[in-house]
């Protein structure tokens, strides 16, 4: 039969071209968009479709064909090479420049550059996935990157990242982290188009299917569990979850600097506030009763009392407002925290309303009592409340049982004047001094697993972190009879606010101090601050994360009404990306019903209609298993191809094209028609394995495509 | 297509009173292709659509080269039908007509005679007069024999002297030519083409047929079939029972116009196929279902004749040549259109 042999032969169609083209198009686009200026990004598109468009026909005839991979690979790397020396000279040449001007010359460079390298790095995948099966591999890659680069910008908590999206979504009033989501499921998807445009064309609705799915499930994970959240090192226990609570504070060998910028809470000032010692310390707990080992959390009742257990609690009052004004503070945190903590010093804590569940674990408001008077005012007055019983405040004057620290505590305390010898803060400045001038700032150093790591690195080598610094100080402090403790939580410099009213905390700013008693002032602290360090501590300036934060977690206010008026300007991106999962949910259900509905009627309806029913529902089961009548195909010739899988078609396609073209069509009764369909479904079941069975019931689309 | 595929689908067990029922004239169908196939082997295809023309009451064009079993062919398809009418007897069985540049029509046709005896002109029938003609080389004839033959296909008569003698209902051509051998000849226009139902290009026989062919040509001569297995009669009465038996729904006859719509609105195609050739086709159709086992034309009998029927009737455009390609793509779209069809 010379017609069955003209059907079109199996090669790539034109379709399937353009989109791989289109998709890896997208991919320069997404890479070059932070890298160049716009005609950059268009050139990168335009050279690297051209180099689809030219390799794809190339590649099979001639004369690309002839040439060797290894040439191919050489002259692309050429032409690459190429375009980076030509832009070089555009823009090194004063001629082209006073010709056109400098901006446009800069432009002419950048297209130059990156049509060339996307031309030849394109031209290059494309010849080496036509040629080898694993060639397409580094096609996928290629695209990958270009989205992971994207993403990657995101991490940590940086929501505002990358800019050019940040800024897109919150002018349209939208969390860019959904942007971001989408962008990602773009991506799953476009990956399986490409890797799937080079396979069988008939499995591409089927594993979009099911990719749907998986994008969905993504999507309701978030929905459901809230987003990801970064994990953090270097937070002092801060963030720890209960679970892993440890007696130890020393986290040596675990910090690392690899997360420190990533955000964990923001601190909106309600009244404006600016300290002295160039930090913003804002106390979550302190250590101050030992316990046989080191400073712990207390469990005497009458010790640190101006701490609050949680929000709610009504203020404290120990705290003394001598020296201190009241300033209130909402803070949001990003990440899980133990306790609340505040502006030192927190009097009360009140559960503020969380604007966005999904962005902050827990908001409050903070008001607390923020030192105002200058340090010297401490000079002459006594340590200590004498209000304390005396059990109390041996508590705060206990340390190691070593001898050193109180050597060493007077050693350096031997210098001062005769007149400030016996004055608490003078001993406590001078060992602040001591500590500034000896210790040196290192995350790497090791002492936790010294019995005393506090006495390893102050009678060692003097290099560790804040949390050593602060409890050698405490531990010289008390040894001279000064009642101490440590304090934690987090110190920001005070630079970071930037003249707004919101401060963001970072991973970074996870501190320990040491703080002293003053009688009528409270605890004040009076943190030791190295000269010389080992670690960058620097952070880049994030203005924007801080104020986009500050903003958020202001909720009801301006950043709401702006949310609004953005979202009056356009459509409801909002409403259209929540109504899009589950409109796709509703798809997918649809589809079932129909699917299985399909499936059952046969067995439900009437004799007069079974030669259409039966037979549709054994086409739908067939088409779920992936065999289907080609365009054009008679029915007769589609069950001949189908009897290798169920024979029983064959039967049923005669009866029904006698019923349905037919005036005479044999006399049958329904339990032929029910009994043909078992026959069918058994004989699918003897040819096909479970797995594919499986699939093909999980499919909901598949009756889509019988015909 | 074979013979057996569509041996499930439920044959019509519907018996008419008024002659012969569908069951009856497979049967007859099936009787006379065992009878050729037994004098012409490798050649199934062939002999199919040949019984399918002689049934369908329509003519057929072998473009073949010599010595391929045209003739042993139409001799046993004329030895297979006896003729139990005694008046009849000047009609052959078969007749094989030698087309050569020197022919007349009377040759063809017959020429009236004066019979001394009787001091009268009698009509002495040409070798046309048969149930049964193979018009060998029709092309190597002058345009005047050519046209007294075409007339005598298409109006079963021919005229002599103004006198008309009409044919037998039951009569077949099958006309040859030479596809390549063209110098001297007089090539067949369009339009007589169209009196053919089908041009059958035929190709060599396989390797196994051909030495099946060597092995038992001299039995198959000597013992020269079986006589005639079936009669005259029963042949023209399953032809009308398969034109009243075999149904041809409505989108079948729609699938056929589309066909022939899109093929002239074809810039390829100079001039599509008349709106005769539609009409013959349906019985051609008819019979094509019946020999399937069915009694409704469906789309596999369109998939089989249609290029046989329409493939000599296009004018293709001036440097067109793949004439399979072009009925392809005119026929996918009808043709699913028919399919889908079937489940509205």
């Amino acid at each position: 039969m010379q017609l069955a042999d003209l059907q079109s032969p199996d090669r790539q169609g034109l379709l399937p071209a353009l989109a791989r083209a289109a998709i890896i198009a997208g991919s320069y686009w997404l890479l070059s968009l932070s890298l160049t200026v716009s005609t950059g990004s268009f050139a990168a598109v335009a050279g690297c479709m051209a180099a689809c468009v030219l390799v794809g026909p190339q590649e099979r005839d001639s004369p690309l064909k002839r040439l060797r991979t290894t040439v191919i690979m050489f002259a692309a790397a050429l032409l690459a090479a190429m375009g980076m020396i030509a832009a070089g000279i555009i823009t090194g040449s004063s001629f082209i420049a006073t010709l056109f001007g400098p901006v446009t010359a800069f432009h002419l460079a950048e297209g130059v550059k990156w049509l060339s390298f996307s031309f030849a790095l394109t031209g290059a995948v494309r010849v080496m996935a036509v040629r080898s099966s694993a060639g397409g591999i580094i096609e996928v890659l290629l695209v990958a990157t270009g989205f992971v680069i994207i993403l990657s910008a995101h991490r940590n908590g940086m929501i505002n990242r990358p800019f050019f999206l940040g800024d897109f979504a919150l002018s349209r009033g939208l969390d860019p982290a959904t942007v971001l989501l989408v962008l990602g499921c773009g991506a799953v998807l476009c990956l399986s188009a490409l890797l799937l445009v080079e396979e069988n064309r008939r499995r591409l609705p089927y594993h979009f299917a099911v990719f749907g799915l998986l994008c969905l499930s993504l999507i309701g994970y978030v929905q459901t569990f809230g987003l990801p959240t970064p994990r953090m090192t270097d937070d002092l226990g801060l963030t720890g979850n209960s679970a892993q609570q440890r007696e130890n504070p020393f986290h040596d060998g675990e910090n690392n600097t690899e997360n420190k910028q990533a955000p964990v809470a923001v601190v909106v000032f309600r009244d404006d506030y600016e300290p002295d010692g160039g930090a913003y310390y804002f106390r979550e707990s302190a250590y101050s009763q030992w316990n046989g080992y080191m400073l712990d959390f207390t469990s005497h009742p009458e010790m640190d009392q101006d701490l609050i257990p949680a929000p709610g609690a009504p203020p404290r009052e120990t705290v003394s407002d001598e020296g201190r004004r009241l300033v209130s503070t909402t803070i949001g945190t990003l990440t899980p925290h133990r306790s609340p903590f505040g502006l030192d010093a927190p009097i009360a804590f009140e559960n503020a309303p969380n604007p966005d569940n999904l962005r902050f674990k827990r908001t409050w408001d903070a008001h607390s009592l923020v030192p105002e008077f200058d340090l010297n005012d401490m000079v002459g007055l006594p340590a200590g409340d004498p209000d304390w019983p005396e059990e109390v405040r041996q508590e705060y004057l206990r340390l190691p049982d070593n001898p050193r620290y109180g050597e060493l505590a007077r050693e350096i305390i031997g210098d001062l004047r005769p007149q400030y010898a016996a004055d608490a803060f003078a001993r406590a400045w001078t060992i602040k001094s001591w500590l500034d001038r000896n210790g040196i700032y290192s995350l790497a150093n090791e002492h936790a697993y010294a019995e005393d790591p506090a006495a390893s690195f102050l009678f060692g080598d003097l290099t560790g972190y804040c949390m050593h610094f602060a409890f050698a100080s405490t531990y010289l402090l008390r040894s001279l009879g000064i009642p101490a403790r440590v304090g934690i939580g987090y110190a920001v410099p005070a630079a970071n606010r930037a003249g707004g009213s919101a401060l963001l905390i970072q991973a970074i700013h996870g501190h320990a101090w040491p703080e002293i008693y003053f009688e009528g002032y409270g605890w004040v602290i009076v943190d030791p601050a190295p000269r010389r360090t080992l670690v960058d501590m620097t952070t880049d300036p994030q203005n924007e994360l801080q104020q986009l934060l500050g903003d958020m977690l202001r909720g009801e206010a301006a950043f709401e009404e702006f949310l609004q008026e953005q979202a009056g300007l356009t459509i409801n991106w909002q409403l259209v990306l929540g109504a899009l999962p589950a409109l796709l949910a509703a798809l997918v259900l649809a589809s079932y019903t129909v699917k299985f509905y399909r499936l059952w009627i046969p067995a439900a309806a009437g004799l007069a209609g079974q030669h259409r029913l039966s037979y549709r529902a054994a086409l739908d089961q067939l088409a779920a298993l992936g065999i289907r009548r080609r365009f054009g195909e008679s029915r007769e010739a589609f069950a001949r191809r189908a009897s290798a899988t169920a024979p029983a078609l064959e039967a049923l396609t005669a009866w029904h094209l006698a019923h349905a073209l037919g005036e005479r069509p044999p006399s049958l009764g329904i339990d032929d028609w029910s009994g043909m369909r078992r026959r069918l479904s058994a004989e699918i079941r003897g040819t096909t394995n479970v797995g594919k069975r499986i699939l093909a019931i999980l499919n909901p689309f598949s009756w889509l495509r019988a015909k | 297509m074979s013979w057996d595929t569509a041996r499930q689908a439920p044959p019509s067990e519907t018996r008419n009173n008024q002659g012969a029922s569908l069951a009856d004239a497979i049967a007859v169908l099936q009787r006379l292709r065992d009878v050729v196939r037994g004098q012409v082997i490798g050649r199934d295809d062939v002999i199919e659509l040949v019984i399918i023309a002689l049934i369908a009451d329509g003519h057929v064009l072998l473009e073949d080269f010599p010595g391929s079993g045209k003739t042993t062919l139409a001799k046993a398809l004329g030895e297979a039908i006896g003729d139990d009418r005694d008046c009849e007897h000047f009609i052959a069985p078969f007749r094989r007509i030698q087309f050569t540049p020197d022919l007349l029509p009377s040759d063809v046709t017959g020429v009236p005679v004066f019979d001394s005896a009787s001091n009268a002109f009698h009509f002495r029938h040409g070798p046309i007069f048969a149930h049964v003609a193979l018009a060998d080389e029709i092309n190597r004839t002058s345009p005047k024999v050519q046209a007294a033959m075409l007339e005598a296909m298409g109006e079963k008569q021919v005229t002599v002297d103004n006198v008309t003698y009409p044919l037998d209902d039951l009569f077949f051509v099958i006309a040859t030519q030479n596809p390549l051998d063209l110098v001297g000849t007089y090539p067949l226009p369009v339009p007589q083409l169209d009196r053919f139902l089908f041009k059958i290009s035929m190709e060599h026989i396989d390797r196994q047929a051909e030495l099946e062919v060597l092995e038992t040509w001299r039995s198959r001569r000597e013992s020269p079939g079986s006589g005639s297995v079936l009669t005259r009669d029963e042949i023209l009465a399953s032809r009308a029972a398969i034109d009243r038996e075999v149904a041809i729904a409505d989108i079948v006859k729609s699938t056929l116009v589309d066909i022939s719509r899109n093929l002239r609105a074809d810039e390829r195609v100079l001039q599509g196929n008349s709106t005769r050739s539609l009409v013959l086709m349906l019985p051609a159709l008819q019979v094509a279902a019946a020999l399937g086992g069915r009694n409704f034309v469906s789309a596999e009998d369109i998939e089989l004749l249609l290029p046989r029927v329409l493939g000599h009737r296009l004018e293709l455009a001036p440097g067109v040549a793949d004439l399979n390609r072009i009925l392809h793509d005119n026929m996918r779209e009808p043709m699913e259109r028919l399919a889908a069809g079937t489940l509205d």
